[in-house]
């Protein structure tokens, strides 16, 4: 590609996890200079040393533009164009609020957190608009398992915004020949896809440790996906997304995927396991667990149906065990086979 | 420019009178500077339509016109004014069609579109004469105390006791923060919209916080007084036909906003585009208007200005009786298809009588007109501080330009302006609400409301709102029970900064507040819209009662009808 503003540009990322670290190094490709923001100075003082992230993706070289600093003061020296929220959810307030001070207004803002606010039930671009001197902001969502895109395995994105400078500068930041980036326009269906298949991951899980087959699982993520269609509708994001990377797309990856932790707490209550020895023996959030609360209780509030979400919360909450809750689901009244 | 600290709570804030300050407007009142607006006007348009084939723009705009004037000649004339505007359009379209005729190539249809659009600019471009400003500033007050006194004689005032207007139009809110920016900026000032004595009082808090005459987007039904017409036409107002619908029209009536706009000529318009039907806080806004705002603000910042800054000011206006209710209501119901019978009234003018009759009805009542100017707001709806800065969140200040600036530079991208634009409208309505003044009589109304709701809570809307008399009435110890709740309900929404409350609902004594919401209530109408008989209170007129008690709608109090729930986007 020819040279252009964005060659020239500067992209902060915060959080040094393991995708912000991989889309540190997609960035480097396209940018003049990244700027990687992490939590510890001494792990910081590493990355820059050995080029390499010691907790995440511990295979990938960091690209030589990439330099890792701790503090916001060094990460917004200079003004950034692009900066980029790679942070757990429950981070993504607390954070936006201390960065509010150093950012301008022009900078574009783009998320890569899957999740919500719980409390409020606030998508993250709506947390980040509230906190942050800044209008245009989007999201980056999709089956994009980070171990995979470090390897270089041809893999795609969605980038959302209602803003077309955002969708132009992901899609220039970020495409690379194994990297696509597709955009939208529908930033509240990008965002609630990435929450809402979480709930469908830990049913997932709960089904393989069962040992059902493909038919059990091609089930769980059609009807999975119709809840998440419904919901989203009535949140006001537009059905279509859901076919996208960003809602099947997502939805087929994180329920394959073993890796996934939701996953994994769904395999582990299926075993007759407690949800707090599951927790504890993951030793990280599932997100996954709180959604299906959350949502549950509020898609009722507003006459949603959503009964593989209900059921997976009752199992959760240890009301009931996994069998009852097939059968639950199986012995529901027959219905056509649409969306809405 | 301060405000009397004595009058500070009650009866009224009174402000110190300045002689009127000289704005940018007066400049209007030079021809050549109109001329260099209306070519300024038809530079944009034309530029705005430069891809466009001119000759389908041309066939589009009379088509349009032709089933326009086609319709006024079926009955809307309702003043000689419309008729001889009717008339002057006619013979613009038969000289644009036969000059269609003999347009050979591309830049004969290019002069022809020149020549429709110069018809336009010309149209609506508005006049100001200082002369009379200055007569109007002395006549109006004038006349509003000499009704205001000769009405208050009914009320028996003792000898040497009279009333000015001020203690019946309460002007309140950032008052001296709107005084402050209109010297430090470009002022925008989005009223809701209820009725059409809002340009009156509109116009005239203006004078009384003595600011410079603003100019004003007035609808052609306005105009069809002859006096109102005479005077609102040199005083700097443009006119706004409703009725035309073409682009070409729209186009030109927004790049005459953007050119006062952008030469710092402050500005008024109703940002719903009309009357608000239904009778609750606008939540839906024309956006078309609204976009100018920052274009022109855009257009200032590139251009450098000494003080390129525009402010947005909300401004919620309030009154107990709203005299057109009732066809506004009708209008609403026929429209939203939940009534069977179509209204009969279109376009209606303003009936002089009407509006005297209704300071009359205020002035002899001692009802209270609320008119709320809110926080300021530059054109991305941040708030702004005393000094025009604008307020991010978390302490943070911004400069406005920033979000001008894409790929480095200031520019206009029109996809980001118009999600601004989407936005800022958004933001416009959520003021709005929160910047609104509850009444006794609107409380009254919702509570008499929501009480008969609970009792029929199965009935659609259209078989609630022709429920028969003996259904409509609620003994007076339910009804008090159903008000004391209702209070509390927005009493918590005003100690969180969701609405304010007017100064008889302070006390919080139900029975204080109820007689006097019942007393004012649509006093206009010939249906009492809450009449207590035997303790039991009830309605003669539900549509009426459902337009009153529509003003709490949008905060999420519940006894919303399906459709109505999601006003504040809390779902979006």
């Amino acid at each position: 590609m020819s040279r252009d503003f964005w060659s020239d540009s500067r992209v902060v990322i915060l959080g040094g996890g393991s995708f912000g670290t991989v889309l540190a190094n997609l960035a480097a490709k396209n940018c003049s200079e990244v700027t990687l923001q992490v939590r510890a100075e001494d792990q910081a003082r590493a990355m820059n040393s050995t080029r390499m992230n010691p907790n995440y993706v511990k295979d990938l070289v960091l690209d030589p533009k990439i330099r890792a600093v701790s503090s916001y003061e060094k990460a917004f020296e200079r003004e950034a164009d692009l900066v980029i929220f790679a942070l757990p959810s429950h981070a993504a307030r607390e954070q936006a609020k201390i960065v509010a001070p150093f950012l301008r207004g022009s900078e574009l803002v783009i998320h890569a957190t899957k999740g919500l606010e719980e409390h409020s039930l606030k998508r993250i671009s709506q947390v980040l608009a509230e906190e942050l001197p800044v209008i245009r902001i989007g999201a980056i969502s999709g089956p994009n398992l980070a171990g995979e895109i470090a390897r270089g395995e041809p893999a795609a994105t969605v980038v959302a915004s209602r803003f077309d400078d955002v969708l132009e500068a992901g899609r220039r930041i970020f495409s690379t020949p194994s990297f696509r980036v597709y955009t939208t326009h529908d930033l509240i269906g990008v965002e609630w896809g990435g929450t809402l298949k979480n709930i469908f991951a830990i049913a997932s899980g709960m089904l393989e440790s069962k040992g059902l087959g493909w038919n059990a699982k091609s089930l769980l993520l059609s009807r999975g996906l119709a809840e998440m269609v419904r919901f989203g509708v009535a949140m006001g994001a537009d059905p279509r997304t859901f076919l996208g990377l960003s809602g099947m797309g997502d939805l087929i990856a994180t329920c394959s995927s073993s890796q996934s932790r939701n996953f994994r707490v769904g395999y582990h209550l299926a075993k007759g396991e407690t949800l707090s020895d599951v927790l504890s023996e993951l030793g990280q959030v599932a997100e996954g667990v709180r959604t299906a609360r959350i949502i549950h209780e509020f898609a009722r509030s507003r006459n949603v149906e959503m009964p593989i979400t209900e059921v997976v919360y009752r199992i959760i909450d240890g009301a009931w065990s996994v069998d009852e809750g097939l059968q639950h689901l199986m012995t529901r009244p027959a219905v056509e086979d649409e969306w809405s | 420019m301060k405000i009397d600290p004595r009058t500070g709570s009650n009866p009224a804030v009174r402000f110190e009178h300045h002689p009127a300050v000289r704005g940018e407007i007066y400049r209007l009142g030079g021809k050549p500077y109109r001329e260099s607006v209306i070519e300024e006007v038809i530079g944009r348009t034309m530029s705005d339509f430069a891809g466009a084939d001119p000759r389908m723009l041309l066939e589009e705009t009379i088509y349009q016109e032709r089933i326009r004037t086609r319709k006024v000649r079926a009955g809307w004339i309702t003043s000689p004014y419309l008729a001889q505007r009717n008339h002057r359009d006619r013979k613009f379209l038969a000289e644009v069609g036969s000059r269609m005729k003999s347009c050979i190539g591309l830049e004969d249809h290019r002069a022809l579109l020149e020549r429709v659009s110069d018809h336009f600019a010309t149209e609506i471009c508005g006049n100001f004469e200082p002369a009379m400003y200055d007569f109007a500033i002395r006549m109006v007050p004038w006349m509003f105390s000499w009704l205001l006194n000769a009405a208050s004689v009914q009320r028996f005032l003792p000898f040497g006791m009279s009333e000015s207007l001020q203690s019946r139009l309460r002007v309140v809110g950032e008052v001296e923060h709107l005084q402050k920016l209109a010297k430090k900026g470009t002022i925008l000032l989005v009223p809701t919209h209820l009725s059409n004595i809002d340009s009156l009082l509109v116009g005239y808090s203006i004078h009384l916080m003595s600011l410079p005459p603003f100019a004003y987007g007035a609808g052609l039904n306005l105009f069809s007084n002859p006096l109102l017409s005479f005077s609102m036409s040199r005083l700097g107002a443009y006119t706004v036909d409703r009725q035309k619908s073409s682009s070409l029209y729209k186009g030109a009536l927004k790049n005459y906003s953007t050119s006062i706009l952008k030469r710092g000529i402050h500005s008024i318009f109703f940002p719903a585009g009309g009357r608000v039907r239904s009778g609750a806080i606008e939540s839906h806004l024309k956006l078309g208007l609204l976009g100018t705002a920052l274009q022109a603000q855009l257009e200032r910042y590139r251009e450098n200005h000494p003080n390129p800054n525009l402010y947005v000011v909300p401004m919620v206006m309030n009154y107990p009786f709203v005299f057109e209710a009732a066809s506004l209501i009708e209008d609403y119901l026929a429209a939203s298809g939940k009534h069977r019978f179509t209204p009969n009234d279109g376009g209606e003018a303003v009936p002089f009588l009407n509006t005297m009759k209704f300071f009359w009805k205020i002035f002899s009542t001692r009802s209270e007109m609320w008119v709320r100017i809110g926080k300021p707001l530059d054109v991305f709806g941040n708030f702004v501080d005393e000094n025009g800065i604008s307020l991010g969140p978390n302490d943070t200040t911004i400069d406005p330009r920033r979000f001008f600036m894409t790929k480095g530079e200031i520019r206009a991208v029109p996809q980001r302006d118009r999600e601004y634009t989407s936005m800022l409208g958004q933001r416009v309505s959520e003021r709005y609400h929160a910047e609104n003044v509850v009444l006794s009589s609107h409380l009254v109304a919702y509570s008499l409301f929501s009480a008969l709701r609970k009792q029929y809570p199965a009935l659609d809307l259209f078989r609630f709102l022709t429920l028969s008399r003996a259904q409509r009435a609620i003994p007076g110890e339910r009804f008090y029970e159903e008000a004391e709740a209702c209070f509390r309900m927005v009493k918590a929404a005003a100690d969180q900064g969701r609405l304010f409350l007017s100064t008889p609902l302070h006390c919080g004594d139900v029975k204080i507040w109820v007689e006097d919401g019942v007393r004012q209530l649509g006093l206009f109408h010939d249906a009492k819209v809450v009449k207590i008989e035997d303790g039991a209170f009830s309605t003669e007129d539900m549509s009426l009662l459902y337009y009153y008690r529509n003003r709490l709608t949008g905060y999420g109090f519940g006894c919303d009808f399906a459709g109505e729930t999601d006003e504040q986007g809390f779902l979006v």
